[in-house]
């Protein structure tokens, strides 16, 4: 599929936000889905040779928004593509995030893994629920998109690991403080976070659903490289991150297999 | 299209096109994204007897113009691929070849006799795989192993023509493709992955945790087509290339080193319409050269000084 940029913003030294005109795609998005960006952005272009999987931050019209961290030369690239370039992408790919009606949300988020959090706080709050966001950074340069969110949410808590924006503290810190009273908790960030934010949902008996990240290659449930060993009853069962996923239910991730 | 139409070991192929085994699943999760019924062929997923649940995470690490993967030969097993997705794969007008495999001679016997008799095109059997620790590699690093696997499966299989798929992984690949001409072999696909290693110096770890896999993608190209070649200059059956293939121009060097056929593999992770491409690329190249058929390249490469 293609697209043509119609922004490719820099939020800082760390992050980017592009925005993308692709009807085709916009019409049967869903929240929580991702697309797989051809990096090379050139055809053909063997280096980088994989696409890369980014999480879509919302849909508006036509349009959608990819965050983007600058991460290695794929990234990079995609920081050299202009307003009014044309993309290649596959999607619309993996299962994303139900929306539930009238009900205490808790939305936890680490850095970049705030990007597909925004859509379903919109949704969330269109559908009548009270949305809080727990939002965790190294410091105030992750601390981005939050006054995006502002009007769909009833709260929002920021930490930060030096304490630059926010409480000087992990994001489970505050979460795991209130998190029984939440129905439903919807979670996206690093590994160990995610962990964290499940266990505390096992302990206090509050669903949560995280969105995970593995490397892959295809997106499309082929490569198998992106397995998550989930709990189903007694046994241990495979999951691909790109097809079953990339949401998962939290309290049932095999989360030593995923944290390595 | 008829100038790209082929025929490989008495089957008849639309296009020369063939989606290699691991790298398309069972070919319906791609369905969703082309047509592929538009393909020559599709090698599907690597089958043993039972199901195979792989090799532990992290399992693919990419690489300069490639990828490495120890995926380690996952499969859901020769029963439930043929109940499951055979029947759903054969809806598609393309050419199904089954890529299979065992632990030891009697296991590929096994599921050969099984593939034999179910409503197939073609068998490849893997002896080339360098991700899991029995059967596979060590039946494609000795000829003497693999003229045995070789010949025991070629007594097992009446119905449908055999590749054999050979592995680069050893110093010289010509009496390898020799034992499996001898053994009864159709023909050959070559090559598999290279044997490589990728390490995380911040963390002085391998990135994947079988600490080698499988290189793949443009970055071992070269390789292939010397190998292709090699192969070409001692046995008289078919010959299958594959290897980085990811334009239409590298499947053209493939025919002119003596391949019949061409796999693409890795690039379909990068775009899956890259094969349908392929097919496109080579139907223009083989009218511009004034070629009646694709198969009047094979071989034609020009070595004189």
């Amino acid at each position: 599929m293609k697209g043509i940029i119609l922004k490719n913003e820099r939020l800082n030294d760390k992050y980017r936000l592009m925005e993308i005109e692709s009807p085709e795609f916009a019409q049967t998005a869903k929240p929580g889905q991702f697309v797989m960006v051809k990096t090379g952005l050139q055809d053909y272009l063997a280096d980088p040779l994989l696409r890369r999987p980014f999480g879509v931050v919302d849909v508006r019209g036509n349009t959608f928004r990819l965050l983007y961290m600058l991460v290695g030369k794929g990234t990079r690239l995609m920081t050299e593509s202009p307003a009014g370039s044309v993309i290649e992408f596959s999607s619309s790919l993996g299962n994303g995030f139900k929306s539930v009606k009238n009900q205490n949300i808790a939305l936890a988020a680490g850095g970049v893994g705030i990007a597909p959090l925004l859509w379903i706080a919109k949704l969330l709050k269109d559908d009548g629920c009270r949305v809080t966001l727990y939002f965790g950074g190294r410091n105030q340069e992750d601390i981005i998109l939050a006054d995006e969110f502002r009007p769909h949410i009833d709260k929002l808590i920021i930490t930060t690991d030096d304490g630059s924006i926010g409480e000087k503290a992990l994001v489970t810190a505050p979460f795991e403080k209130d998190a029984a009273g939440f129905d439903r908790v919807y979670a996206c960030g690093p590994k160990r976070m995610l962990q964290a934010v499940s266990e505390i949902c096992v302990k206090g008996g509050v669903p949560v659903d995280v969105s995970l990240d593995e490397r892959m290659a295809c997106g499309m449930g082929a490569c198998l490289g992106c397995i998550i060993y989930v709990r189903e009853g007694e046994e241990t069962v495979q999951k691909r991150c790109c097809v079953e996923g990339p949401v998962f239910d939290g309290s049932k991730v095999v989360w030593e297999s995923v944290c390595r | 299209m008829s100038v790209l139409k082929v025929n490989i070991c008495g089957v008849e192929f639309k296009n020369p096109v063939i989606t290699a085994s691991g790298t398309f699943g069972y070919g319906l999760e791609y369905a969703r994204f082309i047509d592929i019924s538009k393909l020559g062929g599709i090698s599907v997923k690597g089958i043993s007897y039972n199901e195979v649940r792989g090799n532990p995470m992290p399992r693919i690490m990419e690489t300069t113009s490639g990828m490495l993967n120890a995926i380690g030969l996952q499969n859901v097993g020769v029963h439930k691929f043929l109940k499951e997705k055979l029947p759903l794969l054969r809806k598609y007008d393309t050419r199904v070849i089954v890529n299979f495999w065992g632990k030891t001679i009697e296991e590929y016997v096994q599921v050969a006799e099984i593939l034999d008799n179910a409503d197939i095109d073609m068998l490849e059997m893997n002896i080339s795989c360098p991700n899991v620790k029995e059967g596979g590699i060590a039946f494609g690093s000795d000829p003497s192993m693999t003229a045995k696997v070789v010949s025991e499966c070629r007594k097992a299989i009446r119905n449908k023509p055999l590749l054999v798929k050979l592995s680069p992984n050893v110093t010289d690949i010509k009496p390898f493709a020799k034992a499996c001409e001898d053994s009864g072999a159709d023909g050959i696909s070559a090559i598999n992955t290279l044997l490589g290693m990728a390490v995380n110096i911040h963390t002085r770890k391998p990135y994947i945790s079988n600490v080698t896999g499988g290189l793949s993608g443009p970055a071992i190209k070269p390789v292939a087509v010397r190998m292709v070649h090699e192969v070409s200059k001692v046995v008289k059956i078919p010959i299958v290339g594959m290897g980085g293939i990811i334009r239409w121009e590298d499947a053209a060097e493939f025919f002119l080193v003596g391949a019949s056929a061409v796999q693409v593999g890795t690039a379909n992770f990068v775009d899956p319409e890259l094969t349908l491409k392929i097919v496109d690329g080579l139907e223009k190249y083989a009218k511009s050269q004034g070629l009646s058929n694709i198969s009047e390249l094979t071989g034609k490469v020009d070595l004189s000084k």
